[in-house]
């Protein structure tokens, strides 16, 4: 609890600048409304000088509204705490397309996005490796398997560059997909032909996410389960004339239950993070590409709230995988106060 | 030895490994016959091969094999020539079950002790129903001395001893005619070892079973065993009767074993064998035991064949020549 | 140290890993070679000089190779000047001398030039000169281009002149002054003269001019839409990236195995700030607060490596490393160690550390790639370093250009290609090296 508070508090303190922000922004006050009583011609007529002095009062009176005559330090604790309890506060420019400046309103908006995306490509990427992998590891040596040793480097590509080089392909030259977005403009009337819209526009991304990750994740779920299956048990099962499929089940699959739950739900949280490139260069409208104008827009409360959220679902995980680890692997089960 | 069925009768079995230095011969074509109710014990030096016979036996390869052959007669069938699949189905478990080294790992964390046990009966269709298998498994706990109450248990909750002997029970629920046993109790503290050794000759007598007992412990294999074997550098060095073995052994190198070996009944001089035994990668041409051997003589610088005795003994040195 | 040897003698045996050196062998020779032959200042020169040093190159070009392609026959840029050429100078009385030049040319592509240009100067005192511009087509049709009077330095756009491009049928002039009547597509194959006349007012004064022909190739590499050559960002990418990536990757390995070490060993304290600083860590997103940094401080190349150090460093690499040195704590040869006394120091230094290298080893490797692939990222959203040019610079560049909507591919694919290569070449390596490394992988 402790470190999700100093982690989040840095995470204001870097996003504020410690007062910098607070400067800058100032500074693009004083020039607005500099452009704005300058420009009125009811000012037109008088001396610089009282025309500096109602620049000086509204910049005053922008800088009490925006909460910048507090120091920064004060606010970003002001900031921290409504944070942790949720309370996510209002932005300064970005809108919810509701037309709401609710920081909580406009993640919530483009949370599902975000999470279509990403929920697909993780799911597709998590089995297809998950069942290629065991399926190598039992033909060590087969070309098939050589193919997965040899291919694997080519997850050194993020998934942004791939989408890049599938927008060139598909969109660009041979102009079957589309070059981005979420969906059709105008979006069809029907929600079939929505839904078959927003299919068509994720191919490409979630094609782009899941060549990423792909190579890398068969190669080591491979020699994971090759490494495991030296283990005695499974020499001893193997022995015992379990039949393979029975093997990998039981043997194989069962006790390293714990260990691939866990990197299937890390993976998921470091990917919807990781996404913001790969969001930004498909235009989607999702979490990540919030984020990113959210920085450019200098928008503290957005980023403070994403990053907020991004922690919490952090330790939720974490948490959930404290329980998932008690029903799956009887060690901790029975260990934690089993009788006698 | 008695001349009763061969239970197991070993055919220049051979298997070679593949690695990064080269070909290593672990099984270097080693013959020998087994009598059923019989109980051998293999002994050697760590590295001599012997581990590697035991699964050359039970098919149980890693994945660098580079040469796997000859002739093992099971019961009457010769089991090298099945496929994989003939061999899991009628072999394993069925007619040979095996008891490997006392690892922490070798039961399956996540199963229950008593499905465990119980697995290899359903697998090969031994029974009919879950109460039938559940009353074998508890018929096998009791033989090797498990409380019932561990039945519902984890592996991870029983101590190494525990361990061991449901991995014994694990092995005898089937009711196979061969058990090989490799170290069965090496990993294990003294006073557990005297007792698995006990339970083991217990239910010798109770089932009538041939073993194969696997050892570089020669002193406690003493007990257990009617018939041994030695073996040196991938090779068999001596095939006889125990009694005879124990008392008598013929090939020098079993010699300088025993003489190894503290006795409770006389005081003797402990000797040990000095030199180190041959790279299994390039075996030397020649009797591999000759550089260390203290009888060698201009002969032992062919491979000696093993010479089967007048009296049933088999040794593979040239000493015995005339006896064959 | 001769297991660390014996080890990489063994990747021979793998040919990924043979391929992957090969691949950083060549960009390491690329590296060395640009270093040598672009001197730095003068590759900033080249690629942030602005307008002047690349007026003459044309627009958006392909690489020139594209020419070895059957039926591709795109044009080179020509540039012809008058200083190359006999001026006929003849003063024509009242103090006016006229001086002409021809200016000759071949033309032999199937395609239109990109754009024409000529470019004038002159030295005079007060009065400016004008100059009359006749284009002769091979077939003998004249075009005369408009009169111009010329300042020191005059550029003439003849491709954005509309009054000749009305003239010549609603054509862009770069195709109208080329068409082949018969064949209005396609330009006509020939001998081309440009024909200027000159008329100074004054003692003394004198006028050249230089005619550009844009092409549409340039280069092993093509241009940009600044019309920059890009194989001065892909060639001055290579360094940049090599070095961002080994120095990254080096400082990030060495500082965690020794800040692991210590913390396991000796100083509980530093196990236990670790352990905090750790947690924190895993809360703060990495590529959101980069970009923070970068958005509100600066994005100078320092201050991203440095803080992508420290943000690697307390990440995965310090927690697999004390979890290895905790393993390594409770070896017999370490308590033997303490048993005669050997200092705390010195058990880190000369013992734990020392055993720990070849483990570090294919990690430092992998991380090589995902450093410079991580500066791309950064670069490529617009958060690269201001001066310096880097791969994922010309991405952005490509981004920000419309490459793909334009159809300009090589653009994109040049970058990604090379970024491509790194990666797969170092992670090629790093795998092999950590199948070799690895003890739990040895098994297999």
């Amino acid at each position: 609890m402790f470190s999700l508070v100093v982690g989040m508090y840095l995470t204001v303190f870097i996003a504020g600048m410690g007062g910098y922000v607070d400067k800058i922004q100032e500074a693009q006050i004083r020039e607005q409304v500099g452009l704005q009583v300058l420009g009125d011609p009811a000012f037109k007529q008088l001396p610089p000088s009282e025309q500096r002095r109602i620049i000086d009062e509204r910049v005053e009176l922008e800088r009490q509204r925006l909460g910048l005559d507090t120091p920064f330090i004060r606010r970003s604790v002001g900031y921290l705490v409504r944070a942790l309890g949720l309370d996510l506060g209002r932005a300064k420019i970005i809108t919810s397309d509701s037309g709401s400046k609710e920081v909580r309103l406009i993640l919530l908006e483009r949370l599902p996005s975000t999470l279509v995306l990403f929920s697909t490509a993780n799911l597709l990427l998590f089995f297809a490796t998950l069942f290629l992998g065991l399926y190598l590891s039992r033909r060590y040596g087969s070309i098939a398997d050589r193919l997965s040793v040899a291919l694997a480097p080519l997850s050194a590509a993020p998934g942004w560059f791939y989408g890049i080089i599938l927008i060139l392909i598909f969109a660009a030259m041979l102009k079957v997909l589309p070059f981005g977005g979420m969906v059709d403009a105008p979006p069809p009337d029907t929600t079939l032909g929505y839904a078959l819209s927003v299919g068509k526009h994720m191919i490409l991304p979630v094609l782009a996410m899941f060549v990423s990750g792909f190579f890398i994740s068969v190669y080591s779920r491979r020699t994971f389960f090759l490494i495991f299956s030296s283990e005695d048990h499974v020499e001893l099962g193997r022995a015992k004339g379990v039949p393979n499929r029975a093997l990998e089940r039981r043997y194989i699959l069962r006790p390293t239950l714990p260990t691939i739950i866990t990197q299937f739900a890390l993976m998921l949280i470091v990917m919807w993070m990781g996404a913001i490139i790969l969001e930004t260069v498909f235009n989607w409208p999702g979490l990540g590409s919030l984020y990113y104008s959210a920085i450019q827009q200098f928008e503290i409360a957005v980023i403070l709230g994403e990053t907020v959220i991004y922690a919490y679902l952090l330790a939720l995980t974490l948490f959930l995988l404290d329980i998932v680890y008690a029903i799956v692997d009887p060690r901790v089960k029975v260990g934690a106060g089993a009788p006698t | 030895m008695a001349n009763q069925d061969v239970l197991l009768k070993v055919e220049d079995l051979r298997l070679y490994f593949r690695t990064t230095k080269g070909v290593l011969r672990a099984v270097d074509g080693v013959s020998f016959e087994l009598g059923a109710d019989r109980a051998m014990v293999i002994v050697g030096e760590s590295g001599c091969g012997k581990t590697s016979l035991a699964r050359a036996i039970l098919r149980l390869l890693p994945r660098n094999v580079h040469t796997y052959t000859g002739k093992v007669y099971l019961d009457g069938q010769e089991v090298m020539s099945l496929s994989d699949e003939q061999f899991r189905r009628q072999v394993r478990w069925v007619k040979m079950s095996f008891v490997p080294q006392a690892a922490m790992n070798a039961l399956n964390p996540v199963i229950r002790v008593a499905d465990q046990v119980a697995e290899p009966l359903l697998i090969h269709n031994r029974i009919k129903s879950k109460a039938e298998a559940k009353r074998r498994v508890e018929e096998a706990l009791k033989l090797v001395g498990v409380p019932l109450d561990f039945m519902t248990r984890y592996a991870f909750e029983l101590s190494g001893g525990m361990r061991q002997r449901v991995i014994i029970a694990m092995a005898l629920v089937t009711s196979p005619v061969l058990v090989i046993l490799d170290e069965p109790t090496s990993a294990l503290d003294v006073l557990t070892q005297a007792n698995i050794m006990n339970s083991l000759k217990r239910i010798r007598k109770e089932l009538a079973l041939t073993y194969i007992l696997i050892t570089h412990d020669i002193s406690t294999s003493s007990e257990l065993a009617n018939e041994s074997m030695v073996m040196y550098a991938g090779q068999l060095a001596e095939r006889s009767h125990a009694g005879g073995f124990y008392k008598d052994p013929y090939h020098p190198y079993s010699r300088m074993l025993m003489a190894s070996v503290p006795s409770l009944r006389e005081d003797k001089e402990l000797a040990f064998i000095p030199g180190k035994p041959p790279s299994l990668l390039n075996p030397p041409e020649g009797c591999r035991f000759a550089p260390r051997c203290p009888e060698r003589f201009e002969m032992c610088d062919q491979d000696p064949p093993p010479f089967t005795l007048e009296d049933g003994r088999v040794v593979r040195c040239w000493l015995y020549r005339g006896r064959a | 140290m001769r297991a660390i040897i014996a080890g990489f003698k063994e990747l021979t045996r793998y040919k990924s890993a043979m391929f992957g050196l090969f691949i950083i062998g060549l960009l390491v020779a690329i590296s060395i070679y640009t270093v040598i032959a672009i001197p730095y200042s003068e590759a900033i020169r080249l690629w942030r000089g602005g307008e002047e040093i690349w007026r003459e190159y044309p627009r958006n070009a392909l690489p020139s190779w594209v020419n070895i392609f059957p039926g591709v026959n795109l044009p080179k840029t020509m540039i012809l000047s008058t200083t190359e050429v006999e001026k006929q100078v003849q003063p024509l009385g009242g103090g006016t001398t006229n001086i002409r030049a021809v200016l000759t040319f071949d033309y032999s592509s199937n395609t239109f030039p990109k754009e024409l240009a000529l470019r004038f100067t002159a030295t005079y005192q007060a009065k400016e000169p004008f100059v009359d511009v006749l284009w002769i087509t091979p077939d003998g049709r004249e075009f005369r281009l408009d009169t111009e009077s010329i300042s020191h330095e005059e550029w003439v756009l003849i491709s954005q002149d509309t009054t000749l491009r009305r003239r010549l049928g609603n054509q862009p002039p770069e195709v109208g002054l080329f068409a082949d009547p018969e064949n209005p597509d396609r330009p006509l194959q020939g001998t081309y003269q440009l024909v200027l006349d000159g008329y100074v007012f004054e003692e003394g004064s004198d006028l050249d001019a230089r005619l550009i022909i844009y092409g549409r190739v340039h280069g092993w590499a093509g241009t940009d839409d600044q019309r920059r050559d890009l194989m001065v960002a892909l060639l001055w990418g290579t360094p940049i990236a090599l070095a961002f990536g080994l120095f990254g990757a080096l400082v990030t390995s060495v500082t965690s195995l020794i800040i692991a070490a210590v913390g396991v060993w000796y100083a509980r304290w530093v196990d236990a700030a670790i352990q905090r600083i750790t947690e924190v860590r895993m809360i703060l997103p990495t590529l959101p607060i980069l970009i923070m940094i970068g958005t509100f401080y600066s994005r100078s190349i320092w201050l991203m490596l440095g803080a992508i150090i420290v943000l690697s460093i307390f990440g995965s690499a310090i927690k697999t490393n004390r979890a290895m040195f905790l393993q390594m704590r409770e070896a017999p040869y370490i308590e033997a160690a303490r048993s005669y006394g050997a200092s705390n120091l010195r058990i880190v230094f000369r013992y734990l550390i020392p055993k720990a290298i070849p483990l570090l080893i294919p990690s430092f490797v992998i991380m090589i790639p995902s450093l410079v692939f991580l500066e791309a990222s950064l670069a490529f959203i617009g958060l690269g370093d201001p001066v310096l040019p880097t791969w994922g610079k010309v991405l952005q560049n490509a981004s920000s250009g419309g490459a793909l909507y334009k159809g300009y591919y090589y653009w994109v694919l040049e970058p990604a290609f090379l970024l491509m290569l790194t990666g797969v070449g170092f992670t090629a390596v790093g795998f092999a090296l950590d199948r070799i490394f690895n003890p739990r992988l040895r098994e297999i």
